[in-house]
């Protein structure tokens, strides 16, 4: 019974400690989706391979979750794939932290359907009435027929919210419409229905059994990403009081070496 | 129980006596605090999910107000006739292309098939494909190293080779509709391309020309019908502009708005963060960011709203435009189309003429009679997301949140796993109980209660690796597609979920049921065989309805089980949050949905804290809490009640 | 065989057809059952065994259960063959050969090196919270089956434990979220913003304000909800030690408290001990609880890893294995080359889980045979 309760005092002391930080030279990473299910881990573990010692933490729930970790303190570094609103800047600004933001790469949003799917190309509006709702079958944009599936991700991912401005102009999503966790579900979904269709990051598009549509007569490859409808830019949210480590990180990730590794991975450079 | 200690006769002020009473009554009291911990708990939950839930319906309620203040729910109004335009234009639509698509069916097919091959053959030789590709590209001046260029090559040569004899991945896909020349001199075309072209083959192309060929030949009698859907498509483009517009600007009354309450928050907050600041400079700047905070004026709704009242007059003018497009339609439609699909979309379009005209006549009424200053009572919120049918989150425009699309989920995926499960669970039950022999008994219930041990997550995860596939490609085949909702077009559906959740269940249904089929005296069933009943009648006449309110207790307890679970649903529901399409009939359960439990699951990982969305996930956990509850409660109650026999 | 019960019903068969017809639909449906469950488990192991065993002596693939999880590269170099490696070793082939070397370079998340840090990060769940339930759970027993008698408490506390083991795993997930995470007590330098209440100490402050994702914070929620299943075993087991052995004792002169540790737990110990290593493989099991108080999908530390101070260990986040497989399952698509990771993973969990049924199947057993009044 006493080394019980020795051990519910070592738990209540240790639940008092909880306010302190731990772990001195671990980077914790949080966000986006796009960036963190490939580009950050590679990045993160090249940068590793020369920087011994250093540890990285790595949560990819989404750009939304980005900010309150920033502001909580619980992350060095934020991921989005959209810029911050003006109030999540407030909200870490209001804890003294101030956020700066970097941009990481460009990304395009390219739309994929089933490997047997014939059709090669949309228009933009063709693509904002598939993902409305309004258009149901696939013979009304010219393919063979069967009922549209989409596939979205789900709403605390930048790519959802900016899929609906570049897109769909702001519209709602059509409500058939089902809500997956990340790019590469999406993939897999895709490529398991022969009716499907879906959006994922440029990185995801070359996936075994779907195959990117052109839109408005541009490919998406990163040749096109001026002149493509769905370009967008990602970024780094960083506190402006980062210690040396982050910076060094930030600094590699956006630097020659960084921007090789996302072009590997389907990403367009700066 | 024990009952208190027998008086002794260690006399009451003797120390011992006295030391033992005083500790003892500590002790006494710090087991009885630890007992009340339950206590603590239950009520802990209860009060926090109400604490961080409750504020939702006012915060809702206040969203909801700025929706109708700033307009956007006038503009709504048009929006939805919009919408309902769209969806008949697409009803037509369907209609007009199944008919025409009808009669190509052949060349649909041939098309397909002789692209699934080059599809396929691609697909093995992508990898050596890509590969010179890309040795090409780096090449520059210099030209490609002859090793490597050779050794690329042959692999590539060796890729398709393996290819074309069908030895890659599931081997070359069948071409019932071509003829076997035209299928050996595609391989043959295929073979001989050169390895970075990506050209499609002769034939491909061929069979597109036939196609569409076909198509327009299709086409040609249903001229009419065409020019009708376009008329009647055009019809919206007048209502769509002014939506559009009115639009626009009803956004940026909202965005001015919000943006306005931002930085009086942004204020507030930096003004606090300058009280408690310790340093002056801190102090002093914080207090400067402040004063730089609010740069807007509050928005005055009324006067920024007036340019888009002042239009009610052009959006009767649209919606009459479309009224009238609708009843043109009405003539100008073909009285049948032959194919029977076609047909069953121009019905269904029909049948929904009436009501969307008065709809439309409603909208006219609701423009005029519209205000932006009502206000909205807490009890419409409420009713607003008990009987919501939307639930829309993180968009541009408005955030909905109504329960209905994830109550209905998640009860159609319990009624499919309790389909399943009580025929098997208890059937099983019953045969384990009374039929089967000892050793098979030592067998059947470890291994269901083995059944009960495997995680949910692990299920969830044989939902999406196995399961849903394997049921997925049963459904493609001819044979089964009589059944309702065969072929499966998602995988991830209401039906895999509920297979797996009927999983979950059987072994609380089995365990239960046995107990209680064991619970029955054996007096019964002796009675009844001495009266001479047969083995069958004694088990369903007797024991069964001896132990029905057991049984019917773990059927519930079952039923609290299934609904309350999460990770099944949240991997293989499919996450569709739509009420799903009852005119499906019995096809219904193969669509996707999003539950009550797989929604918290899904999105609380990603708000803000505090926010509305976060306050409505609470909400629907408090829902949750109270349905199981309510649930295990009932069962409780139905085990105490119709005790049959017990001492 | 020759129970009298069946002897008596052997006299009478009115219509054996029927019978055998009814019997064999149930049984259909019972090795049903059976059967599916026998597939599941040999689904997984056909698939998750060789991720962990080998051929040869020792027959275990320790570097599954050693190694940190890592990024897989699937990619073929210039002669075209194909190589599949974890980061650390992709980073050490490219920087050998070149990066120039790679070609068609694809990736999988998490599907590389082993799950050190799921099983690390499960165990200390596990073990933290049974501690915990075991500590509260026994004492709540020890007052209901020695102490209480009839009243409106006990009605309450008999209520409360029914209604907390029928509540779903989601709503602890959200009650630990709202409490442990955002809402239980600390002492502070200085309270964040969302405390619910600071107290003052003077030197520091007593702030409510929660202990953030971590890993006090998951075994409490955990804790919480394996409660009810231990307060109920433990209680079963005070209750079968035998009425005389408490008498004898207070006979004595003992008191109630020497009574119950003397004459009673060392009695009951057994089967409490046994029922928890059940609750134990619940607390591994479940996902929904620890999915917003103390899971992250990936962490290159071991949790006791990299810490300034030894207690430090509670308030770090963990990888725990059903979180593991939950990214698995809904992360990454399933191909030849994740095939390892995620069957593995199951199959290793399973393993866990079915060790502890078996083991508390076992003990039970021994238990009953051992201690017989």
């Amino acid at each position: 019974m006493r080394n019980t309760i020795r051990f519910t005092a070592a738990s209540l002391f240790a639940g008092a400690m909880l306010a302190t930080n731990a772990g001195a030279q671990t980077i914790s990473i949080k966000g986006s989706d796009t960036l963190g299910a490939k580009l950050v881990p590679q990045l993160a573990e090249s940068f590793k391979s020369k920087n011994g010692g250093v540890k990285f933490e790595i949560a990819a729930e989404g750009s939304s979750t980005a900010f309150p970790a920033l502001a909580n303190g619980t992350a060095q570094i934020g991921m989005s794939s959209r810029k911050a609103k003006p109030e999540e800047i407030t909200a870490a600004r209001a804890k003294g932290i101030k956020l700066n933001e970097v941009e990481a790469c460009h990304d395009m949003i390219v739309v994929i359907v089933n490997k047997s799917n014939p059709l090669k190309k949309l228009t933009k509006d063709q693509v904002a009435k598939i993902f409305t709702g309004q258009v149901k079958d696939w013979s009304e944009v010219g393919g063979a027929p069967g009922p549209i599936s989409v596939y979205t991700r789900n709403t605390s991912s930048g790519t959802y919210k900016d899929w609906q401005t570049l897109a769909m102009k702001g519209r709602n999503y059509a409500s058939g419409s089902q809500k997956l966790a990340g790019n590469e579900q999406i993939v897999q979904e895709t490529a398991k229905n022969k009716n499907g269709i879906g959006y994922v990051g440029l990185a995801y598009a070359k996936s075994n059994g779907i195959h990117d549509v052109t839109v408005d007569g541009v490919q998406p490859v990163a040749a096109n990403a001026k002149k493509y409808a769905y370009s967008r830019a990602c970024y780094f949210y960083v506190p402006e009081n980062a210690d040396a480590t982050t910076k060094a990180f930030i600094d590699y990730a956006t630097g020659a070496e960084g921007q090789k590794i996302a072009q590997r991975l389907g990403f367009v450079p700066n | 129980m024990p009952d208190s200690p027998t008086s002794s006769s260690v006399p009451a002020d003797h120390p011992f006596r006295r030391k033992g009473r005083g500790t003892d009554g500590l002790f006494k009291a710090f087991f009885a605090g630890n007992a009340g911990l339950t206590i603590v708990i239950l009520v802990l939950i209860i009060a926090f999910l109400i604490r961080e839930g409750a504020g939702f319906f006012p915060d809702y309620r206040r969203e909801l107000e700025l929706y109708r203040r700033s307009g956007l729910e006038f503009v709504d109004l048009s929006r939805k006739d919009l919408t309902a335009h769209e969806q008949m234009s697409s009803l037509l639509n369907r209609a007009y292309y199944a008919q025409v698509n009808a009669s190509c069916r052949n060349e649909f097919q041939r098309s397909q098939e002789a692209a699934a091959i080059v599809n396929y053959l691609g697909e093995v030789v992508a990898p050596a494909q890509s590969a010179l590709q890309r040795v090409l590209d780096r090449a520059g001046e210099e030209g490609v190293p002859e090793e490597l260029q050779a050794s690329l090559s042959a692999k590539y040569q060796a890729l398709l080779a393996d290819a074309l004899a069908g030895r890659a991945g599931k081997g070359l896909p069948p071409t019932p509709h071509l003829s076997s020349a035209e299928r050996a001199g595609l391989l043959a075309d295929l073979k001989s391309r050169d390895p970075l072209s990506t050209d499609d083959p002769a034939l491909v192309l061929a069979l597109q020309e036939q196609l569409s060929a076909r198509q327009d030949a299709a086409a040609q009698p249903l001229e009419d019908f065409r020019a009708a859907i376009d008329a009647f498509a055009d019809a919206s483009v007048a209502l769509d502009n002014l939506v559009a517009e009115s639009g626009d600007t009803v956004k940026a009354i909202k965005e001015a708005a919000t943006l306005h309450e931002i930085e009086t928050t942004k204020r507030a907050t930096l003004l606090e963060a300058a009280a408690k600041a310790k340093k002056p400079e801190d102090k002093l700047q914080f207090e400067a960011e402040a004063r730089a905070a609010v740069t807007t004026e509050a928005v005055d709704f009324a006067p920024a709203l007036k340019p888009v009242l002042d239009r009610i007059p052009e959006f009767r003018e649209a919606n009459a435009a479309l009224s009238a497009a609708l009843a043109g339609a009405g003539d100008k439609l073909p009285k049948r189309l032959e194919d029977a699909k076609a047909q069953r979309y121009l019905a269904t379009f029909r049948k929904g003429m009436d009501a969307y005209a008065i709809e439309l006549a409603d909208t006219n009424a609701a423009l005029v009679a519209w205000r932006n200053d009502l206000p909205i009572g807490l009890g419409s919120t409420i009713l607003g997301f008990v009987t919501g049918r939307e639930w829309i989150t993180g968009g541009e425009w408005q955030d909905f949140y109504g329960i209905i699309p994830l109550f209905t989920g998640s009860l159609l995926i319990a009624v499919i796993a309790l389909a399943l499960a009580i025929p098997l669970g208890v059937g099983a039950a019953i045969y384990t109980n009374q039929l089967a022999g000892r050793r098979e008994q030592n067998f059947i219930k470890p291994t269901i209660e083995f059944l009960q041990a495997i995680p949910s997550v692990v299920l969830g995860f044989l939902g999406i690796a196995v399961l849903g596939t394997l049921l997925q490609e049963t459904s493609m085949k001819d044979s089964l597609s009589w059944i309702p909702g065969f072929p499966i077009q998602e995988r991830l559906n209401m039906f895999t979920a509920g297979c797996l959740l009927g999983l979950m269940a059987i072994p609380t249904i089995f365990t239960l049921s046995e107990d209680a089929l064991n619970n029955v005296p054996s007096s019964f069933a002796e009675a009844s065989d001495a009266l001479g009943a047969s083995k069958l009648q004694t088990i369903f006449r007797v024991v069964c309805p001896a132990a029905i309110s057991g049984i019917l207790a773990a059927v519930l307890l079952g039923l609290g089980r299934v609904i309350g679970e999460t990770m099944v649903v949240l991997l293989v529901a499919g996450n569709r949050i739509e009420i799903p399409d009852f005119t499906e009939g019995l096809g219904v359960f193969f669509q996707p949905a999003h539950t009550l439990t797989g929604i918290i699951a899904q999105e609380l990982g990603e708000v803000p804290f505090g926010s509305v969305h976060y306050r409505a996930l609470f909400v629907v956990g408090i829902l949750l809490f109270a349905i199981v509850l309510g649930i295990n409660w009932t069962a409780q109650r139905m085990l105490h009640k119709f005790r049959i026999g017990h001492d | 065989m020759e129970n009298p019960e069946q002897l008596i019903r052997k006299g009478v068969h009115h219509d054996r057809l029927k019978e055998g017809t009814v019997k064999a639909v149930l049984g259909g449906l019972t090795w049903g059952v059976v059967l599916v469950a026998l597939l599941i488990f040999g689904r997984i192991c056909w698939d998750g065994a060789p991720a962990v065993l080998k051929s040869e002596f020792p027959f275990v693939d320790t570097d599954f259960l050693t190694a940190k999880t890592e990024t897989l590269h699937v990619f073929d170099d210039a002669v075209g063959n194909r190589h599949s490696l974890p980061a650390t070793e992709y980073h050490a082939w490219v920087e050998k050969e070149g990066s120039d070397a790679v070609f068609n370079e694809q990736t999988y998340s998490y599907s590389g090196g082993g799950i050190a840090g799921p099983i690390a990060g499960t165990a200390l769940l596990t073990l933290l919270s049974i501690a915990m339930a075991l500590f509260f759970g026994v004492a709540a027993a020890i007052y209901l089956s020695e102490y209480a008698k009839q009243g409106r408490f006990i009605g309450l506390v008999r209520l409360a434990i029914l209604n907390l083991a029928g509540v779903p795993s989601i709503v602890f997930g959200l009650f630990g979220f709202a409490v442990f995470v955002l809402a239980a007590p600390v002492f502070t330098e200085a309270p964040s913003e969302r405390s619910l209440l600071a107290i003052p100490l003077g030197f520091t402050w007593f702030s409510f304000q929660g202990w953030n994702s971590s890993l006090i914070a998951g075994a409490a929620t955990l804790a919480c909800m394996i409660l009810p299943v231990i307060i109920t075993a433990s209680e079963e087991s005070l209750k079968a030690v035998p009425q005389g052995f408490r008498e004898a004792s207070l006979a004595m002169g003992a008191t109630r408290w020497q009574t119950i540790r003397k004459c009673v737990l060392p009695f009951a110990l057994p089967g409490i001990l046994t029922s928890s290593v059940l609750s134990l493989a619940r607390a591994a099991g479940e996902t929904a609880p620890i999915m917003f108080t103390v899971a992250v999908a990936a962490k290159d530390d071991l949790p006791w890893e990299g810490l300034s101070n030894p207690f430090g260990i509670f308030q770090t986040q963990v990888q725990a294995l059903p979180y593991h497989i939950y990214t698995l399952a809904a992360r990454i698509p399933s191909s030849e080359f994740t095939q390892r990771a995620q069957y593995g993973s199951v199959f290793v969990f399973l393993m866990m889980i079915f060790l502890f049924s078996a083991l508390s199947i076992i003990l039970r057993n021994r238990v009953r045979s051992k201690l017989k009044w």
